[in-house]
């Protein structure tokens, strides 16, 4: 479950074209990184898989992306239920201003999703997973925001997993981290894909190397368009790039 | 954007190892010499100088290894700095080659040769220039010359060849040539290995330019290690 295949897949601001003709086959249960330079539309790439971008005015996409066949595009998909699937992690961690425990509840409440058990055991299960419980089981009631900020991004983290999603997407979620509460996450990540699939993006090319099992290298057209100049499995991606383009960037002989 | 403190750091890293090579081939040129020359006290020379040859080895390993926790090269930066470490083993075990023939030298001391040096004077020749043609290959990222260097390995193995079977003459001639002709065999082999040595170091070479693995293998030649040791 979660594995995705995304087919020609271009995006519009207005008239400006930001992604031009992406094609990706994400695996399942795989972490798949995306790495670039800035504007190159990784970020835009990732809002697309669960239709993120549909909230910025005049955003338009085409192309196809399927979520285990089911194609996300399709007239009438119920993007609630699509973000369920497809959850996201953002750059800041973002808890509500609510306490610990609702911050993880607040999703099986709204969607009504922990019919099979009681939301105390969802939102245990979830901080479990999250690797945050037992540094906050005894402070449930506690503010979200008074925990440190490596804490938050993994509160953010259970928030997703407590409505069962079966893709993860991460947008730099480590950037406002120490390099402690990364590799926290890091970690995280890995025992993760035993049951999700994890697409990040990051501007941290070692993070990219150290986490995940293939990369992504996104790049700008003539049309400064972003596209997929170069995809493959990390070790190959980091230690012999096929596109000159891909070893130029990660060796930072541009735009490093 | 060019990284200058990266790519300043990998330049001197790639003249350390042409010093380092031209330690070795000199240690390899001389030891022959010595040998030739019966110059016991050079050859003493260059055995006690074999210490500063391993000392570089080392310094180039440790910056090799610093640029890597510090700098973090990726791709084709990465492969560069590996066959840096790889091709600074290969000089420094060549060198111990030069200091056993040195050491061999020593131990024949002032007494006649069994036999004038031709031949494995040639074979140091040959050894020496296929060594410094490699490390100018890799000085300019030549993966043509590095392809090819390896092939000629077949006319050092081949004057190995004849040098054996020459030794063996004179062994069955008279039974008290054996221990010179014996000591004489291992400069041969030693001269034979520096040329196999080069193999690896091109291997490395076109490795790193191309990021694929291409074993630069010739025949073995007859009476070569029969473990295929490399």
């Amino acid at each position: 479950m979660g594995g995705i295949v995304v087919r020609d897949l271009s995006l519009r601001y207005g008239t400006r074209l930001a992604l031009q003709g992406v094609s990706m086959d994400i695996e399942e249960r795989q972490i798949t990184a995306l790495i670039g330079p800035s504007g190159c539309g990784k970020s835009t790439f990732l809002r697309c898989i669960n239709r993120m971008n549909d909230t910025i005015p005049g955003a338009r996409a085409q192309g196809t992306v399927r979520l285990d066949g089911f194609d996300v595009y399709a007239p009438g998909t119920d993007v609630v239920k699509l973000r369920m699937r497809v959850g996201m992690v953002f750059q800041r961690p973002n808890p509500f201003p609510q306490s610990i425990m609702d911050n993880v509840a607040f999703g099986p409440r709204v969607l009504a999703t922990h019919r099979g058990g009681s939301l105390a055991d969802v939102v245990e299960k979830s901080l479990r997973s999250a690797d945050l419980w037992d540094e906050v089981k005894d402070s449930l009631k506690q503010d979200a925001l008074a925990l440190s900020l490596g804490q938050q991004q993994r509160l953010c983290i259970a928030r997703v997993l407590a409505v069962s999603p079966e893709v993860i997407l991460m947008d730099e979620p480590c950037s406002a981290l120490d390099p402690i509460a990364t590799l926290r996450i890091e970690e995280l990540m890995r025992v993760l894909t035993q049951k999700y699939t994890i697409m990040i993006v990051t501007h941290n090319m070692q993070q990219a190397a150290r986490v995940s099992d293939r990369t992504g290298f996104f790049w700008l057209n003539e049309q400064r368009a972003g596209i997929l100049a170069e995809f493959g499995a990390t070790e190959q991606i980091f230690t012999s790039p096929r596109d000159r383009r891909t070893e130029d960037y990660i060796t930072g002989r541009r735009f490093g | 954007m060019p990284r200058e403190k990266f790519e300043h750091d990998l330049h001197r890293l790639q003249d350390e190892i042409l010093e380092l090579g031209a330690m070795a081939e000199r240690a390899i040129s001389e030891s022959v010499q010595t040998l030739k020359n019966k110059d016991i006290v050079h050859a003493q020379s260059i055995i006690d100088a074999d210490r500063h040859i391993n000392e570089k080895r080392y310094a180039i390993e440790n910056e090799a290894l610093t640029l890597i926790a510090t700098q973090q090269p990726m791709a084709g930066d990465l492969r560069t700095l590996a066959a840096i470490l790889e091709i600074a083993s290969e000089l420094e075990r060549m060198a111990d080659y030069a200091k056993g023939i040195a050491n061999i030298a020593v131990m024949i001391g002032p007494e006649g040769l069994i036999k004038p040096l031709v031949d494995v004077p040639r074979m140091a020749v040959k050894a020496c220039d296929m060594l410094h043609r490699s490390l100018e290959a890799f000085l300019r990222q030549d993966v043509d010359a590095a392809r090819a260097i390896p092939k000629e390995d077949v006319e050092v193995d081949a004057l190995y060849e004849k040098i054996y079977r020459e030794l063996i003459t004179y062994i069955i001639a008279d039974p008290k040539a054996i221990d010179q002709a014996t000591r004489l065999t291992w400069v041969a082999h030693n001269l034979e290995r520096v040329a196999d040595r080069v193999g690896n170091i091109c291997e490395r070479i076109v490795f790193s330019i191309t990021g694929h693995g291409e074993e630069l293998d010739t025949p073995p030649a007859l009476g070569s290690d029969p473990s295929g040791r490399r």
